[in-house]
């Protein structure tokens, strides 16, 4: 069989006309920057038909997953019939190939409006953003998603049950958003640097970096929320290089974003900027490749492919890297940089020292990330955990707040003295201290700990009264920078709280008795059934101090495709805390009540006799044909002798085609309920359920909990939505000053 | 000296510092991959890998811990693991296990406190999850 045969080929091929027109639009916009004007146009075009074959090469990708064609591979091993079609179409960005895909597409997609956006710069951003395309389309041209199998499976091989959530659904093409957005300012970085012109990328790039930061902000907020919500361990966030790989370019946008705050208003940091905007990109493809090439694979959970790519990825990055310092190092001295310097206790030296803080940050994040490369030569690899950058990060947590803290009352020409700063700061500061004394009452004793609430709660003061300042004047649109440090305190008490004074307890429950757990009162009332809607589901009744109650609902069952076992946990939110109730393990208990009989054969429990007769098909009325979709049932005839007396009685079991299975109990003259809980096929034997008759030996069903409180943990969430709010408003405003600065900039040419 | 270079010395200082302070924490998080014997010799933080045991996992309420034995795929030596936690969703199907912990010599079992769990090759590609 040729490799042709092996395509599926209206995807391959719009994926090679995709190839064709990008190495055609760089070739076009090569020739601008030599000088030929009509080329300009060509390049433009050319890269409007590179967008449109992208766009085509994904909407065929969907329509494959959307008409559930196993013929591809990709449809095969990431999908199924089980799945809804809003699932079935999320089986894109199930694995590698389609998530280079859909990156590769937003990247596309961005590069339309980015024509415009980079005016005068066109053919010098256009050539580095296509570079950077080029790249992952060359992989995926490589790994082609449209290879077929030589038979037609029935149905797909399904996709990870973990992954069939919502949040879970829209966190990827948002995190693939973000990494195609941080291209963009290095495309403009790098352009500058190649046309020798400094002075106005910055302007051109901030509201790209700004929009980059946004929605890498989201995918993180997205994918913690995930873990969180449905994964059950209780966290959101757990320092595995997956997540770090997605947290390091957000730091480094951070970081961005302050220089070109600093460059704009200053004319500082021009130097640096130029560097940040590559590190930014750099760290983005540093990320993919620890993730996506299997150098990890011993080291995390998230289960890593080597797809054969990792030389690609290795290139991708030496290019980029080697490309980018070639031009930096050969130009970076002619940069001009404002002569003067900034007072010490001045807004630009503290922006500076936020950054190299965020900065330090980042560049711990790495190092802990890149430890089982660093230490591959040892003669015992190894990786680090949580602790190694929880202890780290706290020191420079603490820098942060304290800067943030002080940032509104520092003006560009600076404070005078230290007591003339921390005389405007006054009432925050006494806010603050309020805050950290009923912190220290309700049991924070770690100095570092105190110390956090202290300088957190002071950035939440201060930016909070600059925000207020900016609106009663009337300027509430330029408040967004102070709308997000008020997120940055809000969120650096929130992870403090819900992390290190979370409680935790481990409880099994007896089903129907009461357990006391801290202040709360537990009871295990009942396994709930599958249904149409729901999975298995453990009732829990749980009374807080106060007698206010409510029924718990953590689910542990098990996929149907997979055979694995799957928690989740039951959260609930307090003023306060969240209560989380993580199920552990379900034991259904040794039933005394339970009872297996062949055909004629009789036994006595709790003071009857039972004997089974034989099985009743109409019973229940739906009969047993195979080919009936709706719930089919089969009953169990029984002779039950209690006191001489006997009864007939024929309980039913119920299934669906479904899954779902019923079976109703049948009061028994006298006392007490019998219900047929199962069929054995091959025997032809049933099992029997007693319940409600006196002295049934056994042990009860049990159900082992995580009870865990969060405290304050929605101050998490709500801390990054601010940051993403106060991120939106300042997008919005360096959005407009850039369309005013192209203006006075033709204007002025 | 001027105000300016003292806070220059000063930043470069607490620099250093940092950098230091990192490096010291790296080296003593770092936890190496060991075999079973050398495990059961140290006490500090190691981490081993290895599969599970057939039928060997049970949960020990008594301890509310997961209790399991796993074998080195190249030696068939085997090591039994206790772990305070959740059980993992793929665990029984797990084609390799990682447990991140020390060995507890009263005990004579490996305390784990976190489980990387790897599961066969039809959900590779997926997104697992970290228990912690």
């Amino acid at each position: 069989m040729s490799y042709l045969s092996t395509l599926y080929l209206p995807g391959a091929v719009a994926l090679w006309c995709a190839l064709a027109f990008a190495v055609t639009a760089i070739w076009g916009y090569a020739r601008a920057l030599g000088g030929d004007p009509a080329a300009l146009r060509f390049g433009r075009n050319a890269y409007r038909f590179f967008a449109l074959a992208i766009a085509l090469v994904t909407a065929i990708l969907f329509l494959c997953l959307y008409l559930r064609d196993y013929r591809i591979e990709y449809v095969y091993q990431y999908s199924g019939n089980d799945l809804s079609t809003f699932f079935q179409l999320a089986a894109f960005w199930a694995g590698q190939k389609g998530s280079f895909l859909i990156w590769l597409f937003f990247g596309a997609m961005l590069g339309l409006p980015l024509v415009r956006a980079a005016g005068r710069d066109e053919a010098p951003v256009m050539t580095v953003f296509l570079f950077t395309q080029l790249g992952l389309l060359l992989i995926l041209v490589r790994e082609n998603p449209f290879i077929m199998l030589p038979q037609t499976p029935l149905d797909g091989a399904g996709m990870n049950p973990l992954l069939q959530d919502y949040w879970m659904t829209i966190h990827p093409p948002v995190m693939f958003i973000g990494y195609a957005a941080t291209a963009i300012p290095f495309a403009f970085a790098m352009a500058a640097l190649w046309r020798r012109d400094y002075g106005n990328w910055a302007a051109r790039a901030f509201p790209w970096a700004l929009f980059a930061f946004l929605v890498l902000g989201a995918a993180i907020l997205l994918g913690g929320y995930w873990a969180y919500k449905t994964l059950g361990w209780g966290g959101y966030w757990g320092w595995d290089p997956v997540e770090n790989a997605s947290l390091i370019p957000w730091l480094l946008t951070t970081v961005l974003i302050h220089g070109l705050y600093l460059e704009r208003a200053r004319g500082r940091f021009r130097r640096a900027t130029v560097v940040l905007s590559s590190l930014a990109y750099l760290s983005v493809l540093y990320g993919t490749f620890l993730t996506r090439s299997g150098v990890l694979a011993d080291f995390s959970v998230h289960s890593f492919v080597d797809l054969g790519i990792s030389g690609w990825l290795i290139a991708l990055m030496l290019f980029f890297l080697g490309g980018s310092a070639w031009l930096v190092a050969t130009r970076i001295r002619e940069i001009p940089s404002a002569p003067s310097e900034d007072p010490l206790l001045s807004r630009g030296t503290f922006v500076v020292l936020g950054t190299i803080t965020l900065l330090a940050s980042a560049l711990v994040v790495t190092l802990g990330t890149s430890a089982p490369i660093l230490t591959r030569f040892l003669e015992n690899p190894g990786q680090v955990g949580p602790a190694f950058y929880n202890r780290v990060n706290l020191p420079l947590a603490l820098l942060t707040a304290f800067l943030v803290a002080l940032v509104p009352f520092l003006t560009w020409r600076g404070a005078a003295s230290w007591g003339e700063l921390l005389g405007k700061a006054r009432w925050g500061l006494v806010a603050a201290a309020a805050v950290a004394v009923l912190a220290a009452i309700l049991g924070v004793h770690d100095p570092f700990h105190l110390l956090l609430v202290l300088f957190a709660s002071a950035a939440v003061a201060t930016n909070l009264t600059a925000v207020i300042g900016l609106a009663r004047r009337g300027g509430l649109k330029s408040a967004g920078g102070y709308l997000a440090h008020v997120g940055v305190g809000v969120i650096l008490l929130g992870f403090l709280a819900s992390s290190a004074y979370d409680e935790s307890v481990k409880v099994t429950l007896e089903r129907g008795r009461p357990t006391a757990v801290g202040d709360l009162t537990l009871t295990f009332q009942r396994f709930v059934p599958r249904t149409a809607t729901q999975k298995e589901r453990m009732e829990v009744e749980v009374v807080r101090p106060g007698g206010s109650r409510y029924l718990a609902y953590p689910s542990l069952f098990v996929n149907d495709r997979s055979r694995q076992l799957m928690a989740h946990p039951d959260i609930r939110s307090f003023a306060f805390h969240d209560l989380y109730l993580s199920p552990l393990e379900y034991d259904p208990g040794e039933r005394g009540g339970r009872l297996l009989l062949a055909k004629d054969q009789s036994a006595t429990r709790g003071g009857i006799e039972v004997r089974f007769l034989g099985f009743d098909l109409e019973a229940g009325g739906h009969g047993t044909t195979p080919a009936a979709s709706g719930p089919m049932s089969v009953g169990a005839v029984l002779e039950i002798t209690r006191d001489g007396r006997s009864e007939r009685l024929t309980p039913i079991y119920r299934f669906s085609p479904g899954g779902e299975v019923e079976f109703p109990p049948v009061a028994i003259p006298g006392g007490g309920r019998v219900a047929l809980a199962g069929i054995d096929a091959e025997s032809g034997a049933v099992e029997l359920l007693f319940e409600g008759l006196p002295d049934l030996p056994g042990s009860p069903a049990k159900l082992a909990l995580d009870v865990t409180r969060k405290p304050l943990i929605q101050l998490v969430w709500g801390g990054l939505y601010l940051i993403f709010f106060g991120g939106a408003l300042a997008a919005w405003q360096r959005y407009r000053q850039a369309l005013r600065h192209d203006a006075t900039a033709a204007g002025t040419r | 000296m001027n105000r300016r270079r003292v806070a220059y010395l000063a930043g470069a200082g607490l620099l250093l510092a940092f950098a230091a302070f990192s490096l010291t924490s790296f080296r003593s998080a770092l936890t190496p991959y060991v075999s079973y014997a050398e495990a059961r010799e140290q006490s500090r933080t190691v981490q081993v890998a290895g599969g599970l045991a057939k039928a060997s996992s049970r949960y020990d309420e008594a301890t509310s811990s997961l209790l399991f034995t796993l074998v080195d795929p190249g030696t068939q030596q085997t090591l039994r693991v206790r772990y305070h936690g959740v059980k993992p969703a793929n665990f029984e199907d797990a084609i390799s296990i990682v447990a991140i912990g020390s060995y507890d010599r009263a005990a004579d079992e490996f305390a784990a406190g976190k489980l990387l769990v790897k599961c066969p090759s039809k959900y590779q590609g997926a997104e697992v999850k970290t228990y912690s």
